[in-house]
């Protein structure tokens, strides 16, 4: 049901609880000639019954009757439904006796004697304001799901190595002495290994997300210059590079001043030309350029690998997102490299984009701010 | 417990997971039980191959490339009609301890779609072996 759009709707959305006839009929007439369904009641008892069975949105409530009192009213009212909002009509307009039915959950009072204008006007208050309520309900409500999902998922995806490690020792002890079960021994320790590897780098991974995003990393701002790092870092996988045959280049023109935090911008440079050298094919080659354009600072990490499919890049740094292959063998990895690059290029200030095409290469451009040669912020 | 069932040399096991060392381990269990078994790992390559070998049991794994691929494929499996001659059970493994119960509330309509059995990952193998006795006897 959807509360607050002032037209005429199946289900009665005002309940009125007034002994005054006279005040009755005001009410049912200024509301119902503006499109709302009202039903009115003369006393506490009849009206809260009607409450619970209507489901109204709001109820105008007098806090002067015979019987039930207006007050008593209104706490029922809110153990049939917390959300309802209450408007009062009260006969001797003192500030106390309207701070005490505020204070007992009333939205909002209402002096005798009024004008249907008057009562229109509280009464979509009223309505808007309890559709705001909702809505902001419904969102916290989303948030917490959002954040439920979130947290099996990271579970799951911490768990996965572990169940793997887990079930091979399991099925390790039974398995006997012959040459089969031996090479298959020898096979499975290798893989739990793997696995463990997998799980530690995911959790290393993971940590540094979250040190990123609590504010722990980055903190420190320095001036980097790319033409100092980027060699260094290119020379970490030489040894890589040449096992599959790969040619690494650094092409950084001139100093090239960036500004973070040294072990972030190291972090963002390695994650991308880990990937540049694991997606790349035999003889390939993997190119680092930085140069200072238009106020900016741009980096680049080009491969001529096997590139990214076109309808994966929208998730490509969505955290854990790997891109599958249909019959290509797997590449180890943990799904959170680019996810960090993310993080760090925004908290540079900076964007991170890629260009890929299918089949020839990929790359990964990350643009900064160009605060040029100023000395070290603080 | 004898493997000695002589019809358990025919009996297939299908089974559709995305991580291949899982696979490895419930493929050495099984096959020393008697049952062949067929890998798929993903949820379309498992319907394929489901429509190929006719297994006798089906172990599903539920987050593969999606969280919840394999809630899609045991829906597709029990509530397509596509598949409505094969009858296959089907095993819901997860390192997720949810049970099928969250995801599927109790409602007449929805309850044919449950899968037969939902165990949770590392599997206990004793207890995994039961249940798949259990179940493919039927």
């Amino acid at each position: 049901m959807v509360e607050g759009s002032g037209e005429a709707g199946e289900a009665v959305r005002i309940v009125v609880i007034d002994d005054d006839f006279a005040i009755r009929l005001a009410c049912e007439q200024a509301l119902t000639k503006v499109g709302y369904r009202v039903a009115a009641y003369a006393d506490g008892a009849h009206g809260l019954d009607a409450v619970g069975e209507l489901k109204p949105g709001l109820v105008v409530v007098d806090l002067k009757m015979p019987g039930l009192s207006g007050l008593d009213v209104i706490s029922r009212l809110h153990a049939i439904d917390p959300s309802i909002t209450i408007v009062v009509i009260t006969g001797y307009a003192t500030i106390s006796t309207a701070v005490e039915a505020m204070k007992a959950g009333a939205y909002d009072f209402l002096p005798k004697p009024f004008s249907p204008d008057e009562l229109r006007l509280i009464v979509r208050r009223g309505f808007e304001r309890r559709e705001l309520q909702l809505t902001s309900q419904q969102c916290e409500l989303e948030r917490e799901l959002q954040r439920r999902r979130f947290v099996t998922f990271v579970s799951h995806q911490l768990k996965t190595p572990l169940v793997a490690v887990h079930q091979y020792l399991d099925v390790l002890r039974q398995l006997g002495d012959d040459p089969e079960a031996t090479a298959k021994r020898q096979d499975w320790l290798a893989r739990c290994l793997v696995r463990t590897d997998e799980l530690r780098r995911l959790i290393d991974d993971w940590l540094t997300l979250a040190q990123i995003e609590g504010g722990l990393l980055g903190r420190q701002r320095a001036r980097v210059d790319l033409a100092q790092v980027v060699p260094g870092i290119l020379h970490s996988y030489d040894a890589l590079a040449e096992r599959d045959g790969i040619t690494l280049r650094a092409e950084v023109a001139g100093p090239c001043p960036v500004h973070g935090d040294p072990t972030c911008v190291g972090v963002l440079i390695d994650n991308l030309v880990a990937n540049a050298v694991k997606y790349n094919r035999s003889g390939g080659c993997v190119t680092v350029r930085g140069r200072r354009v238009g106020g900016e600072v741009i980096l680049e990490v080009a491969d001529t690998g096997v590139g990214i499919p076109a309808d994966a890049i929208p998730f490509l740094f969505d955290d854990f997102y790997r891109v599958r292959r249909v019959g290509a063998p797997k590449v180890e990895g943990t799904g959170l490299g680019l996810p960090i690059c993310r993080r760090i290029a925004s908290e540079m200030g900076g964007v991170i984009e890629v260009e890929s095409q299918d089949g020839t290469g990929s790359t990964f451009r990350v643009r900064l701010p160009d605060r040029g040669d100023t000395p070290d912020l603080p | 417990m004898p493997a000695t069932d002589t019809r358990s040399d025919s009996r297939t096991v299908l089974v559709i997971d995305d991580d291949a060392d899982f696979t490895a381990t419930v493929r050495s269990v099984l096959e020393r039980e008697g049952f062949a078994v067929v890998n798929a790992d993903s949820g379309a390559e498992g319907l394929r191959k489901l429509r190929d070998c006719h297994p006798d049991l089906v172990i599903l794994d539920v987050m593969m490339e999606s969280p919840t691929e394999g809630y899609g494929v045991n829906e597709a499996i029990k509530h397509s009609g596509a598949f409505d001659d094969l009858q296959t059970p089907i095993i819901m493994v997860s390192s997720i301890q949810e049970s099928p119960d969250d995801r599927y509330p109790r409602a007449p309509e929805v309850d044919m779609i449950r899968p037969d059995r939902y165990l949770t990952k590392p599997l206990d193998i004793p207890k995994f072996l039961e249940i798949v006795r259990k179940v493919v006897r039927h």
